[in-house]
């Protein structure tokens, strides 16, 4: 690992040491209980009866054999759910299909718009006894005609997936003169790509516990990111918000999987339904088949620049697929639209983005969240410009990067400093020597990437976390935060920021995280968000705890306020005499000083902007640069990724251990995304729903993804940190397609990079490639 | 997803195992090392009214050389073959065919005669055991019987063995002097089933010139398939890359391969003759190196 060392501000004991995380060992050692690791005392098991069919009408739901087998406690259907729709807001758009709020159904009523779609749930004394249940549950379809691609979706005459029509959000952005900037760009590069639909696959598929506590509320013990859903959990029983409880575990990978809701609700009806305890567990068939997955987009790019490689103009035309129904599809599609020109300054864009009903599987969340879909397209474009003006691929990123103070073509100006070239530079450099082709027939070549991609949540939800701290009265210190830990060191971060700013060991901080009743809420565990919110949330909390501290010790002390620190657990004043905290912590509770502190961060908020008016969008954004090094076998088609560096700027590592890990996992994904994985949908059904079909890469398809932290401390969150979460997943797939074509001179645009369409884009197969939906 | 509820049985011989069938017919599936059966029966793709576990069928274990034969019992473990345990040293083909399969958890549990039983088209075993000119050794109710490779395999997932029959072994002949093999595979992951495989052995004479060629193929077609033109083509020929190169490129590949999830039926036609040349190539070099 490289890390470029950065003057701190303030001299730092805690933050920025690479400690291991408290979660790691108990996970190593098989301690943590999951989800799926809960039981309870007369603990019953939901199964899911699912559509067999991508679109069709329900002539007939006959529950009455199920229900009557032995050991059955309970069926539901649509009927038997008190509010059966829960909804998603869509603000701000700006077209013809104006505010919208969107439906999410969640039990069939009637019609299966998707294969895999929730029609009826069971609970019962085992799970084979569920199985059977769901297996004894009568369905009588009609199958209707679907629509499975959303071109094909938004044509004229199209069978519509939802009354209101085909076209579910649109978005849009122009600045400048697009087409007269085209006209006289010196070259134009015009190139369609398309990348695909991917699951998240999590090790940990969706699971969860739930029962009616003693004192009647409704608690649910579920694998999350988001303990928040307790209020559509509360909206779907008709029951008031605060008798209704989310507690999420250690979660076991999210990836914007777990953002919707997906156990919650059905745990919820089953338990309050049964007043017994239920636990439902997803098998990986059932979340490979219907849990919301990736976006697929095609994406056009008309890319104008002048001789010397100054981008001109971005024309871009986006098109997603959102599959059934709406989930987070509007602004999965807002990220892809304010980003898709890449972090470069383009006086003259135009994006066009619409997103498309149709009944494949829905999509939503996924790390990235749209804007990792763009980097295919704007990397590629800028490895073609480079190629045909014959300039390197990073000076023609550096004679068009975006500088802080720059405006994004949104309008929103950047506030902190992009080192994106400062990436780009260390990325390549750090593939060192050029490796020599094994065989003949093998080629070897190398390919750039960069990215940017926002964090924390677009500025008109007004984002705020709390995040409370105390000390005890023995100096240890406790910290409770809502925040789902979903396996990037979430609570440990959050430790460490407390440990700094207190003065005591990180062992000596107990964290209690994810309990809507018990913990104060910090939002989502999503949008690269829980180490900026909540990392602030804590440090503002610490802060104004260790003031109040200090100022008790500098009596206690006698020393002048201000000049006392807060180290090794005690009070030490500057000629080094010292007060341990237990003892601060008694003369405080003596004076009645409060040992206990709320913090509440805010992030910067803004009114919906109207994207073709232009605004700020987000909070800011972060970037980063992957360089790859391949070797191809032209007689085969199969891509080798031999050596993969990435870089990027997390403002300040507050763990570089966890950094690291998020860098590394995340380059994984990504090189998955861009090689292997792809959900396989033929007329909206899924043939990929095992791990031997749907192709994640194992520790043996993939390099040593080598790690570079840069540190430009110029972040919004703790100490100058950005956040990292989801940026390392982006420029992969890019990196590689630009990789392949230094190699072997052909040009990869369509997702996943398989050696079938390598070998055709290679000339070896003579016969055209098979059509696709 | 649990499996649908079965019977459970556990013979504990030969004899025991085989009338067991015989009165269970199609409704009982014999269980070996299990890589197989148990992700389809919790997939619930088989529901079986019994199962038949063979583990406690010691003599099914038992590796023999026999003069220029060599008998593996249907209970050996992958492994076993992998690491060339015993007497299996001298079938190298089988040793690197085996090496490619699944992951080592994978073959530490399976066995040889699960898998070529199991009849899939893109395994290792089946192929390899095609390559070799293998004959599989079957055991019924109305006695045993020794099926050759080449029908043994019927069709998709499909072989000769009938209901009531258990596949005890196969017999493979040993590799003669100057002979060289190869296993040429391609999967998209590693350790997964393969897209297309190429298994070639080649034996040359004094002169240096083919006097027997053998290869199969995994992936290529519902059973292993064989490449009888290119294998007689090449008998007399000095078998350097470029001839054989020039010999595959002239022989139509009698194979039909399908198009799935990961690969076309063109794509896998494609790769058979990239890898039936490579295959073939490396065999021949490993020939030569045995010297006149």
């Amino acid at each position: 690992m490289a890390r470029e060392a950065t003057p701190a501000t303030e001299p730092l004991r805690v933050v920025g040491r690479a400690i291991p995380r408290h979660d790691a060992r108990d996970k190593v050692e098989a301690r943590t209980l999951y989800a799926a690791d809960w039981q309870m005392p007369g603990m019953l098991h939901g199964a899911v009866l699912r559509s067999a069919y991508p679109s069709a009408r329900i002539r007939r739901l006959d529950v009455s054999r199920a229900a009557a087998l032995p050991g059955v406690a309970a069926v539901l259907t649509a009927r038997d759910v008190p509010r059966n729709v829960l909804w998603t807001d869509v603000p701000g758009q700006t077209s013809e299909v104006g505010p919208l709020r969107a439906r999410l159904v969640l039990l069939a009523d009637g019609v299966v718009r998707y294969q895999g779609e929730p029609v009826a749930l069971v609970a019962a004394e085992t799970p084979e006894v569920a199985q059977r249940a769901v297996e004894a549950i009568d369905v009588e379809y009609e199958p209707l005609p679907g629509v499975f691609d959303p071109a094909a979706a938004l044509a004229p005459g199209a069978p519509r997936v939802h009354e209101e029509g085909n076209l579910l959000a649109r978005w849009q952005i122009r600045c400048g003169d697009v087409e007269r900037a085209l006209e006289r760009a010196d070259v134009v590069i015009d190139t369609t790509y398309r990348c695909q639909m991917v699951d998240h696959a999590y090790l940990e598929p969706e699971a969860g516990v739930a029962w009616v506590d003693a004192d009647g509320v409704l608690t649910i013990r579920a694998s999350t990111q988001v303990i928040e859903h307790f209020r559509d959990v509360a909206e779907v029983l008709g029951v008031p918000h605060n008798r209704v409880r989310v507690i999420a575990p250690y979660v076991g990978g999210g990836f914007g999987g777990k953002e919707d809701v997906t156990v919650e609700v059905f745990l919820g009806l089953l338990a309050w339904r049964t007043r017994r305890p239920v636990r439902m567990v997803w098998s990986r068939q059932e979340s490979l088949l219907a849990r919301a997955k990736r976006h697929p987009f095609v994406l056009r790019y008309r890319t104008g620049a002048a001789r010397d490689g100054t981008l001109v103009a971005q024309r871009i035309e986006l098109l997603g697929d959102a599959g059934a129904y709406a989930y987070l599809s509007a602004l999965v599609l807002l990220y892809a639209t304010v980003t898709a020109c890449g972090p470069y300054r383009v006086p003259n864009a135009e994006v066009q983005a619409r997103v498309a009903y149709t009944n494949n599987p829905p999509t939503s969340a996924m790390r990235g969240f749209g804007a990792m879909q763009m980097v295919l397209g704007y990397e590629s474009q800028m490895d073609q410009l480079a190629r045909r003006l014959g300039l390197d691929p990073v000076e023609v990123r550096a004679r068009n990067a975006l500088h802080k103070g720059d405006r994004l073509p949104v309008g929103q100006q950047i506030e902190t400093r992009v080192a994106v070239i400062e990436a780009a530079r260390r990325a390549w450099a750090g593939l060192g020597p050029r490796v020599a082709p094994r065989t003949p027939h093998h080629r070897v070549g190398r390919g750039l990437a960069c990215n940017i991609q926002p964090y924390g949540r677009i500025v008109w939800l007004h984002d705020w976390a709390s995040a409370w701290v105390g000390i005890e009265m023995d100096g240890s210190v406790v910290v409770r935060a809502g925040v789902p830990d979903i396996g990037g060191g979430q609570a440990s971060a959050l430790c460490q920021i407390a440990s700094e700013v207190l003065g005591v060991e990180p062992a000596q901080v107990a964290i209690h995280i994810a309990d809507s009743a018990l913990t104060p809420l910090a939002g989502t565990t999503t949008a690269t968000r829980q180490l900026y919110m909540s990392g602030n949330a804590v440090l503002a909390a610490a802060r104004e705890l260790r003031a109040r501290v200090l100022e008790v010790a500098a009596r206690l002390l006698e020393a002048p306020p201000g000049r006392v620190e807060l180290r090794e657990g005690a009070a030490v004043a500057p000629d080094g005499r010292r007060v341990a905290l237990a003892q601060v912590m008694k003369e405080c509770a003596r004076l009645g000083v409060p040992r206990s502190h709320l913090g509440v961060y805010h992030a910067p908020a803004g009114d919906p902007v109207d994207l073709a008016r232009g605004g700020r969008v987000f909070p800011d954004y972060t970037f980063g640069a992957h360089a790859v090094e391949v070797e191809v076998d032209t007689e085969t088609g199969a891509v080798a990724v031999l050596r993969h560096v990435a870089c990027h700027d997390v403002g300040r590592a507050i763990n570089p251990q966890s950094v690291e890990g998020q860098i590394q996992g995340g380059a994984a994904m990504g090189l998955g995304y861009g090689l292997l994985e792809e959900v396989v949908v033929e007329a909206g059904v899924n043939l990929t729903t095992s791990l031997g079909t749907y192709l994640v890469p194992t520790a043996l398809d993939l390099p040593d993804v080598e790690p570079v932290i840069l540190e430009s401390g110029d972040g919004k969150g703790p100490f100058g940190a950005r956040g990292i979460g989801e940026p390392p997943v982006g420029p992969p797939a890019a990196a590689v397609a630009n990789a392949i074509e230094d190699a072997t001179g052909v040009r990869i645009t369509e997702l996943p990079i398989t050696p079938e369409r390598v070998a055709r884009a290679l000339g070896l197969l003579e016969s055209p490639a098979p059509g696709r939906a | 997803m649990p499996a649908v509820p079965f019977d459970y049985h556990a013979p504990a011989t030969l004899a025991e195992a085989v009338s067991l069938l015989g009165s269970l017919g199609e409704d009982a599936k014999p269980l070996a090392g299990g890589q197989s059966l148990l992700p389809l029966l919790t997939l619930r793709l088989v529901r079986p009214r019994a199962v038949v576990d063979l583990h406690r069928l010691d003599e099914l274990r038992a590796v023999r050389r026999d003069g220029g034969t060599l008998e593996v019992g249907a209970l050996v473990r992958h492994r076993a073959l992998e690491r060339g345990e015993g007497p299996l040293v001298l079938c190298p083909l089988l040793q690197e065919a085996a090496a490619l399969i699944g992951n080592v958890r994978v073959r530490a549990l399976g066995t040889i005669g699960g898998s070529l039983a199991h009849a899939d088209p893109a395994a290792e075993l089946p192929a390899a055991v095609r390559a070799l000119d293998g004959t599989i050794l079957v055991q019924g109710a109305a006695g045993a019987r020794a099926i050759p490779a080449e029908e043994f395999f019927a069709g998709l997932l499909t072989t000769a063995l009938r209901p009531d029959e258990l596949l005890t072994a196969v017999r493979l002949p040993l590799p003669g002097p100057r002979t060289g093999h190869a296993v040429e595979e391609f999967s998209r992951r590693a350790g997964d089933f393969a897209i297309v495989a190429a298994f070639a052995v080649v034996q040359l004479d004094a002169a240096g010139r083919v006097a027997a060629a053998r290869v199969a193929l995994a992936g290529c077609g519902p059973t292993p398939r064989r490449l009888d033109a290119v294998e007689r083509a090449l008998v007399g020929l000095a078998p350097s890359e470029e001839e054989i190169r020039r010999v595959v490129a002239h022989r139509p590949l009698e194979i039909e391969p399908d198009s799935d999830v990961h690969a076309s039926a063109a794509y896998r036609r494609h790769l058979a003759g990239v890898l039936t040349v490579r295959a073939l190539a490396r065999a021949a070099a490993g020939a030569r190196a045995f010297g006149p």
